[in-house]
């Protein structure tokens, strides 16, 4: 039997989403095929410092405290991939004789960082840079769906119905927003001036900094918020009866994209936001997290294959999602969520989440023909490698006929 | 003893049958989870063994053996089945599997118990010196009308046996049982799946298993203890299981 393949999963990192994607992190380790694979938890934390070791499997061990650092051993990545080819994170002990360097070699990176720095095409840069297998998306389909903008852009040109938007920079130091520039540019681009509003960060996901305003004085109010999060954010017009859909897509062995079973996150309030989205039903104090893949994403209240959706409905939101995929040559589990009108039933695509919470796990497993987390696993890996080993083929400078300095 | 059939509930259409046989002080759901994953192609049965769930107990001190029995002739006519026995569950399956040979293709054991742990001189020590001091409560008790034992049960009994009420006699023949040599007559294949942090059966009862039992194949889960193995572990399990159902169909 050949030997297994070392998968290190990365998770945790320098975002907003650093506890979700602790979860999501932990469930792809959980689901990985022991015959197959071994696992090797990755854990980023918030100062950006790699780390391993046995503790990081077990929730309860979060939020690492402090006396913990000594269970685990802090990693660098070697960016200089070794001759034989195995990519290997180093870790240096202290012993009588010096510093000690250790290799610990392995086989592909599955990023599972949400956000920023992670999920935005950054990771996967560095990663093709030091030529390391990977899973998921590539850099540019990361980047393209991390911008919220740039992808309703990508997906207007390629016909897909997307609500308009302003999109809103940063003042620089010292300035402020004008009310009256402002206006005026909503007016431009969303052609009304029409409250209510949306306002989000323009690289975020998981709702984080998402906001209803109903006045020129609350969109103030809530770009300010925003802008601590994000440079560039978002303006678009407030969906009435606004219920969501979200889908998966993949693209299976045979490169056809494939589409999951389709939920609608049930919400109490009129709008998601963190809280209710990642924490609903849980009562403050020891949260209960040991429970494994049950939690987190999955537990929350969702209905899946919703019956109020017709055949239109369902048909729309199947080809806009698998073009997008297509269009923006994306990989891996990628969900993609769409807005809908409760009343009118229309819809528009909404944003692309590339790694999603729990990898959208438990929409495969309900899909049409269900796939199970262990083979979602199993594929996303096998595509990492297939994609990683053919990026470029032989990129030495004499493939090309650009040998400036040749030997004899 | 009675043989009003044994909660339980139903999934999946096909041939191959598989009974879920959860452990002490759980019920079916325990196994919910991991069943699932496998219902395509095969039928489940996920029981709520006597005195657990919503089935009732049997007479105080049924054995594992009684458990085996009845069940046994509930399922009069199987052939084939694969049971599956967490714990407890696996006291069960493996009785089953020894004494009705027939209806077993194989049985998988999930931190299956039934084996004694090896332990150390002071733990066997201190655990004479206890039982000991049980029966010296119980004589108190019993001449003088003091409450010594419900005292000594708070203090040093487990929480299984605090809570076991009407099943405290099985408990108490479960946990003194040594199922070595009906493991031996076990003919089916047997796949050990074990949690390398189980605390209650621990990898060392799988070994043990494994050189029982005559055709067994034994896995070790890292970083899983005794019920997460069940939940957080089910994608593991569901793996090792079906690599294992795999090679017993090409076998």
């Amino acid at each position: 039997m050949a030997e297994k393949k070392v998968i290190a999963v990365v998770f945790g990192g320098r975002s907003v989403e650093h506890d979700v994607s602790i979860l999501t992190g932990l469930q792809f380790l959980e689901a990985l095929d022991p015959g197959k694979y071994t696992g090797l938890p990755v854990y980023v934390d918030a100062l950006g410092q790699w780390w391993t070791g046995s503790i990081l499997s077990k929730r309860s061990e979060y939020p690492i405290k402090k006396t913990h650092h000594t269970a685990l051993t802090q990693l660098t990545l070697d960016l200089a991939t070794p001759a034989n080819g195995r990519p290997q994170f180093l870790t240096f002990q202290k012993g009588i004789m010096g510093e000690k360097r250790q290799a610990i070699p392995f086989d592909l990176v599955v990023p599972a960082i949400h956000g920023t720095n992670g999920e935005d095409g950054t990771l996967q840069g560095l990663l093709d840079f030091a030529g390391i297998p990977y899973a998921g998306c590539r850099p540019l389909g990361a980047a393209a769906t991390m911008n919220k903008v740039f992808a309703k852009r990508a997906a207007r040109t390629a016909g897909i119905k997307v609500l308009p938007e302003l999109l809103v920079n940063r003042p620089a130091q010292g300035q402020f927003l004008n009310a009256n520039t402002l206006k005026e540019a909503l007016t431009n681009a969303l052609g009304t001036e029409t409250y209510p509003f949306i306002v989000k960060p323009c690289n975020l996901g998981s709702s984080v900094g998402v906001s209803k305003v109903n006045d020129m004085d609350g969109l103030m109010a809530a770009l300010m918020s925003a802008f601590r999060l994000d440079s560039a954010v978002i303006v678009e017009p407030f969906v009435p009866n606004l219920v969501e859909y979200n889908i998966a897509c993949r693209r299976n062995e045979k490169g056809v994209v494939e589409t999951s079973a389709i939920e609608r996150p049930k919400r109490e309030a009129e709008l998601l936001d963190f809280k209710n989205k990642y924490l609903a039903g849980r009562k403050t104090g020891g949260a209960k997290l040991d429970t494994g893949p049950s939690e987190g994403m999955a537990s929350l209240n969702r209905v899946l294959n919703p019956d109020e959706l017709t055949a239109k409905q369902v048909n729309f939101i199947k080809t806009c999602s698998s073009q997008l995929f297509d269009e923006l040559n994306l990989a891996g589990s990628v969900r993609i969520d769409f807005l809908s009108d409760e009343k009118t039933g229309e819809l528009w695509l909404n944003e692309a989440n590339t790694i999603p919470g729990s990898f959208a796990y438990f929409l495969w497993e309900a899909a049409k023909e269900p796939m199970s987390f262990l083979s979602l696993t199993n594929a996303i890996i096998e595509e990492g490698f297939t994609l990683s080993a053919g990026r470029l083929g032989n990129t030495t400078a004499d493939a090309g006929g650009a040998t400036l300095f040749a030997g004899d | 003893m009675t043989l009003k059939k044994w909660h339980c509930e139903k999934f999946g259409l096909g041939n191959q049958a598989f009974y879920w046989l959860h452990g002490w002080g759980h019920d079916l759901n325990a196994f919910k989870r991991m069943a699932l994953l496998f219902k395509n192609g095969t039928v489940h049965t996920l029981f709520d063994q006597p005195g657990f769930g919503k089935t009732p107990a049997l007479p105080e001190g049924a054995t594992t053996r009684e458990y085996a029995d009845i069940l046994a002739a509930q399922l009069a006519g199987t052939k084939d089945a694969i049971f599956i026995g967490h714990s407890y569950g696996g006291r069960v399956a493996v009785q089953l599997a020894a004494h009705y040979p027939e209806m077993v293709k194989a049985i998988i054991l999930i931190g299956g118990a039934g084996l004694k742990r090896k332990r150390s001189i002071v733990f066997k020590v201190r655990a004479a010196a206890l039982r000991a001091l049980g029966r010296v409560a119980r004589l108190f008790d019993f001449f003088f009308k003091t409450q010594y034992r419900a005292a000594y049960i708070a203090r040093f009994g487990s929480a299984d046996y605090r809570n076991a009420g009407p099943l405290r006699g099985t408990l108490v023949s479960a946990v003194n049982e040594d199922l070595s040599q009906i493991a031996r007559q076990i003919s089916c294949p047997t796949l050990l799946i074990y949690g390398s942090e189980d605390t209650e059966t621990p990898p060392e009862i799988g070994r043990k298993y494994e050189n029982l039992i005559p055709i067994a194949r034994y896995t070790e889960l890292a970083g899983y203890g005794h019920t997460d193995i069940l939940s957080r572990g089910a994608y593991q399990c569901e793996a090792i299981i079906k690599s294992f159902l795999k090679d017993l169909d090409h076998a």
